[in-house]
């Protein structure tokens, strides 16, 4: 694990906690994005907004 | 450029000795930042980043100005901040559901748009937000430092015990947060949390990611570890820490922070046996009385949905409101945002035990009395639920009173033939008496002088205007 350089403690595996739900996360949308592009393909409406779009636009 | 001089005396604030990076100091009446030589690379990246100037534009972050003086003579200094002054600091465990919410939406906020300017939050505690002119804002200006996109971000366990766990708890079981974070001002911790919360949270996956999952990761290990040198873990990356605070942003925006809570008495004014004429009576007295003070800030004790706090507000720059009733304070909290009024200060304060000095030493956070104190307190309708209800005799509620207000104190007096004191009284017969009229003059006379009285029509509750004696 690697050492955190902070003056609060990050708790302990806050790094693996964090890395799962990432990965939780990233699968989610894959799967998301997944099946927005099989309902676009059988749909006649094609101009859907694409779920990989959602969070793009928030501030950065 | 800098003298080294130490051109005043100065005190540092109690709250502010956690984080190396500077420290809060007073002197000659004004509140600074020392910035120490330590910090000076992450703040010139803030100031230089672009993020200073995005965050002002959306009012996030406090504004302060740079000031080339060493005014603590403190050789570790580099820069000193004069920040915006507040004229009045809350506690998260006096915020309302909605007002929590505000500040962790705000933290989030900032957090994204810092890690797009490269940096990031190094703390998420509620402690650094503020509500200035009705809004959340962090007021801690080193709470950032150079975003490393292979690491997590460290504060995530804290944003989750201070901000997450108890607004999850209060979706669930509609209690509000205040009383949690008394008992809990660091955060609750997962366990807690998970242990705490009902079965019915399974079903959702955020109580999954959020709480059992850092719960169960928090656990001492069985066996200690035996292997040889430590595996790397893999890297962490910007799209992977954007996508839990957007997911973060989403779980706290998507709580249900219900309102209409079963405390009863956000609808006192609307549904109770109190008249729509009593209510009138009340009003053309409460504003012909306070249209004749002078005040800049006011106290509403026992505000309610803080109807008369409106009123002052209409004359008074700060309008503290505080009630026991937390579904009260977020009306009230919801009001000020629709209506963008700026000057009221919605808390959730039980009057019978306000909030204490607390933390190291008892110095980090001062008492509600410390804090509060105006030109004008207002007590409508309380004191018969101090006396009655919370057995607090008179003259202590005269004393306490008395250091409250700086002139003016407007009071309402509900006898015990009122159908209201009649309630409190069906089921508790004993309170410490003598309680009418006369008894709450004489209490009150060793601190004011009584200026007005006048039974409101149609009703035996009387208001009373006194003045506070000049201090010897």
């Amino acid at each position: 694990m690697r050492a955190f350089l902070g003056y609060i403690d990050p708790g302990n595996g806050s790094y693996l906690v964090q890395m799962i739900i990432a990965g939780v996360l990233g699968a989610l949308f894959y799967f998301k994005s997944l099946w927005f592009r099989i309902r676009s393909f059988f749909s006649k409406n094609k101009n859907k907004p694409d779920p990989r779009n959602d969070s793009e636009d928030k501030d950065s | 450029m800098t003298a080294k001089i130490k051109i005043a005396d100065y005190h540092a604030h109690p709250a502010s000795f956690r984080d190396p990076s500077g420290f809060i100091f007073q002197t000659q009446g004004c509140w600074y930042r020392q910035v120490n030589v330590s910090y000076q690379e992450p703040y010139r990246l803030l100031m230089d980043s672009g993020l200073y100037v995005k965050l002002r534009e959306k009012e996030l972050l406090v504004a302060h100005e740079e000031l080339q003086q060493n005014l603590t003579g403190e050789p570790h200094w580099f820069l000193t901040l004069k920040p915006e002054q507040l004229s009045f600091i809350s506690y998260p465990e006096e915020w309302s559901p909605a007002q929590l919410r505000d500040a962790a939406l705000c933290t989030l906020t900032i957090l994204r748009s810092a890690i797009g300017h490269a940096m990031i939050l190094k703390d998420a505690t509620p402690r650094n937000i503020q509500f200035l002119r009705g809004k959340p804002l962090l007021i801690d200006t080193l709470s950032f430092e150079r975003y490393d996109p292979t690491q997590p971000w460290i504060a995530y366990r804290q944003f989750c015990e201070c901000f997450l766990y108890p607004l999850l708890l209060h979706h669930y079981r509609a209690r509000g947060t205040h009383k949690t974070l008394i008992a809990w001002p660091e955060g609750i911790p997962a366990q807690l949390a998970a242990d705490s919360l009902p079965r019915r949270s399974r079903l959702r996956m955020s109580t999954w990611l959020h709480v059992l999952l850092p719960a169960r990761m928090a656990r001492p290990r069985v066996k200690p570890a035996e292997h040889g040198p430590e595996r790397p873990t893999p890297p962490f990356s910007q799209e992977k820490l954007l996508r839990l605070i957007d997911h973060l942003t989403t779980v706290i925006r998507t709580l249900d922070l219900r309102t209409a809570a079963a405390e009863g008495w956000s609808n006192y004014y609307d549904q109770t046996i109190l008249s729509a004429a009593y209510l009138h009576e009340k009003e053309r007295l409460f504003r012909e009385y306070i249209g004749a003070l002078s005040f800049d800030s006011a106290l509403d004790l026992g505000a309610n949905n803080g109807h008369f706090s409106r009123i002052m507000a209409e004359k008074a720059q700060r309008v503290i409101a505080v009630d026991a009733d937390w579904a009260c304070i977020q009306q009230l909290y919801g009001y000020t945002r629709e209506h963008r009024i700026t000057g009221i200060y919605p808390l959730c304060v039980d009057l019978a035990n306000p909030t204490p000095a607390s933390g190291f030493h008892h110095r980090e956070k001062t008492s509600f009395t410390q804090r509060a104190g105006s030109d004008l307190v207002v007590a409508l309708a309380l004191v018969h639920h101090l006396v009655l209800a919370q057995n607090i005799p008179l003259p202590l509620i005269a004393a306490w009173l008395a250091e409250l207000t700086h002139r003016w104190l407007l009071v309402e007096f509900v006898p015990t033939g009122d159908p209201k004191a009649r309630e409190l009284l069906s089921a508790k017969k004993t309170y410490p008496g003598p309680y009418d009229p006369s008894a709450f003059e004489a209490a009150l006379r060793p601190y004011f002088q009584q200026e007005r009285q006048t039974v409101i029509p149609g009703t035996e509750r009387i208001l009373y205007l006194f003045q506070k004696n000049p201090q010897p």
